[in-house]
């Protein structure tokens, strides 16, 4: 979670060792034979459109498949809870001690989706699910674009925000009695203006854009929103993950302009890797982004432990 | 440490940024739900069934959209931000289109996984239904529960009270009604009392004659028990009518639904928790 790493880096690899040397090519022409692909963002957005397209039909044709919306839903009849809305309630409910809401489909639906996130990384959400990541893919992609035409300059802040606005949003919950988070989510906002009609609460979104755009890359999603958070602090132990090979890197850094955390990617640069494989940190959204554009093919999803096994 | 004493300086002057921004946000949100809620009381706008008080309400309630979808009839509506209601909270704009209270089970309180419609309540009702109707009819041949039990459970949904406004109402003048009572475009649909197409009708597709009006005491679905059209003899001895509205009454705003008169002459007052 917090990225420490105290062991003695390796030595630097000489330049025999490097992939491009390895197969006779320049370093530009192997880049741009092996690198840029787009195999996984293609399944990522299929999929992530998928999910929300379903949302979409289940209640424009009456399909029951995946009813609801982001912050809570039934798949097949099966609840599946938003985490930082159960967090909030669980808060509220202390203070309260009005329990009621803590109905059978209430534990049912926040202990799967903790399972099943637990399972595939914690952060997947992010990427694979959540429309409001798509939406500031875009953004970003307009922002890298008017940053190298030095329209304007790039804003970074502090990564451990996130924790502040998590305990945050949670002590505003406990302070309102009420869930103040889900009032701004842009991830239940979108969620609900595609399944049941846009409203006025969409111009809050096109600001958040609108700033992730013209100021801070992906402000949102690195440094405020608790749902990204918690889902972190799940992944922390998920099996399920992204995967580096020393042996096949060759220190472009290529994967950490396309990744939305590059911090966790900070064994790619030359002479940090601590050992010949490392697995990329929980606040990976397993985007798959970093795969696609490696030319050497050094980072690869991997299931922990599965691997040591075969 | 230089450099770490910048980036901690950074780090505590975007936290102190943070902090400033979250207090914003929750006095603001603090303050909406605060005049929301007081307001609520006296709007057109009713809660789905067996919603539980507003104070609990608005963080039970999780915005997830399940008894919007649900609902045979779509009576249950999303509030934006301009409805006056807390954003994202589910609300029922009975004229627009009532609660007919033509459902299997009140699905939209079944499904709600925060219990912000509070099912049980419900459930018990059915329950006790049931062990009064076995005991009279354990033997009977055709032996059926479900409409003593799903009756029960609609008497049980109390989203508030109908009223009368004597001064517009058809019926208190004395006129009756012809026609189709909200128009031809108008989109509400409604199929009680009798229930027996399988298929919600169109309120546009259905066409009345009343010498007396009494579209509100025809069409209520929980019928007798909630509304009579009540005669009396004036002063002068001619004959006068008024709507009553009776103990029975859940709220549904099928009768708001179907006045014909320009604005309704009967509303539903939502209940005072």
């Amino acid at each position: 979670m917090f990225g420490k790493n105290n062991k003695k880096p390796l030595p630097s690899k000489s330049k025999e060792e490097l992939p491009y040397v390895k197969a006779g090519m320049s370093f530009k022409a192997w880049r741009e034979k092996f690198g840029g692909k787009h195999k996984w963002r293609t399944i990522r957005w299929s999929v992530l459109l998928g999910i929300n397209g379903l949302f979409i039909l289940s209640f424009m044709f009456d399909l029951s498949m995946l009813e609801g919306s982001l912050s809570g839903s039934r798949l097949v009849g099966f609840y599946l809870m938003d985490p930082f809305n159960t967090l909030q309630q669980l808060v509220i409910s202390f203070y309260t001690g009005h329990w009621v809401h803590l109905t059978m489909n209430f534990v049912i639906g926040a202990s799967t989706i903790f399972i099943f996130y637990f399972l595939m990384g914690g952060r997947t959400f992010c990427s694979w699910v959540c429309p409001y990541h798509f939406l500031a893919e875009w953004g970003e992609k307009l922002h890298n674009y008017f940053v190298k035409k030095k329209k304007i300059k790039e804003h970074t802040y502090n990564r451990y925000l996130r924790y502040l606005f998590w305990v945050g949003f949670l002590l505003l919950a406990f302070l309102t009695r009420n869930l103040v988070f889900e009032d701004i989510n842009p991830v239940g906002i979108l969620s609900r203006a595609m399944i049941y009609g846009p409203g006025l609460i969409l111009l809050w979104i096109l600001i958040l854009i609108t700033f992730e755009i013209v100021y801070s890359k992906r402000f949102w999603c690195r440094y405020v929103c608790p749902i990204g958070t918690t889902w972190s602090m799940v992944g922390n132990l998920s099996p399920f993950g992204v995967k580096f090979d020393l042996d096949k890197c060759a220190h472009c850094r290529d994967c950490q302009t396309v990744c939305l955390v590059p911090h966790e990617l900070w064994f790619v640069e030359k002479g940090k890797a601590t050992s010949q494989r490392h697995d990329v940190g929980s606040d990976c959204t397993r985007c798959g982004l970093c795969i696609d554009i490696c030319p050497g093919n050094a980072l690869s999803y991997t299931i922990k432990g599965w691997d040591k096994i075969l | 440490m230089e450099h770490f004493d910048l980036s901690r300086r950074k780090f505590l002057k975007s936290s102190a940024v943070a902090v400033g921004a979250l207090v914003a946000v929750g006095a603001g949100v603090g303050y909406l739900q605060k005049i929301t809620a007081e307001k609520r009381i006296n709007q057109k706008f009713l809660r789905p069934p067996g919603s539980i008080d507003e104070k609990d309400f608005i963080y039970a309630c999780i915005k997830c959209g399940l008894c919007i979808q649900i609902c045979p009839v779509h009576a249950i509506k999303f509030a934006g931000i301009k409805e006056g209601l807390a954003y994202g909270t589910p609300y029922i704009d009975v004229r627009e289109q009532a609660c007919d209270l033509s459902c299997d089970s009140i699905q939209c309180v079944e499904t709600c996984p925060t219990a912000a419609l509070y099912f049980v309540p419900f459930k018990n009702a059915g329950e006790k239904a049931i062990e009064q109707y076995d005991k009279t009819h354990k033997v009977d041949e055709n032996y059926n529960p479900f409409p003593v039990q799903i009756r029960a459970m609609k008497e049980n949904v109390k989203m508030g009270v109908a009223k009368v406004n004597e001064h517009t109402c058809l019926a208190a003048l004395g006129k009756g009604f012809r026609g189709t009572p909200r128009g031809d475009d108008f989109k509400g649909i409604n199929r009680t009392p009798d229930g027996s197409s399988a298929k919600a009708t169109p309120l546009k597709d259905k066409v009345y004659n009343r010498k007396i009006c009494n579209l509100c005491v025809t069409e209520c679905p929980m019928g007798e028990t909630a509304i009579v059209l009540d005669k009396h003899t004036g002063a002068d001895g001619t004959e006068k009518f008024l709507p009553k509205v009776l103990d029975g009454c859940v709220g549904c705003g099928v009768c708001v639904m179907v006045c014909p008169t320009r604005e309704p002459s009967i509303i539903v007052e939502p209940v005072k928790s």
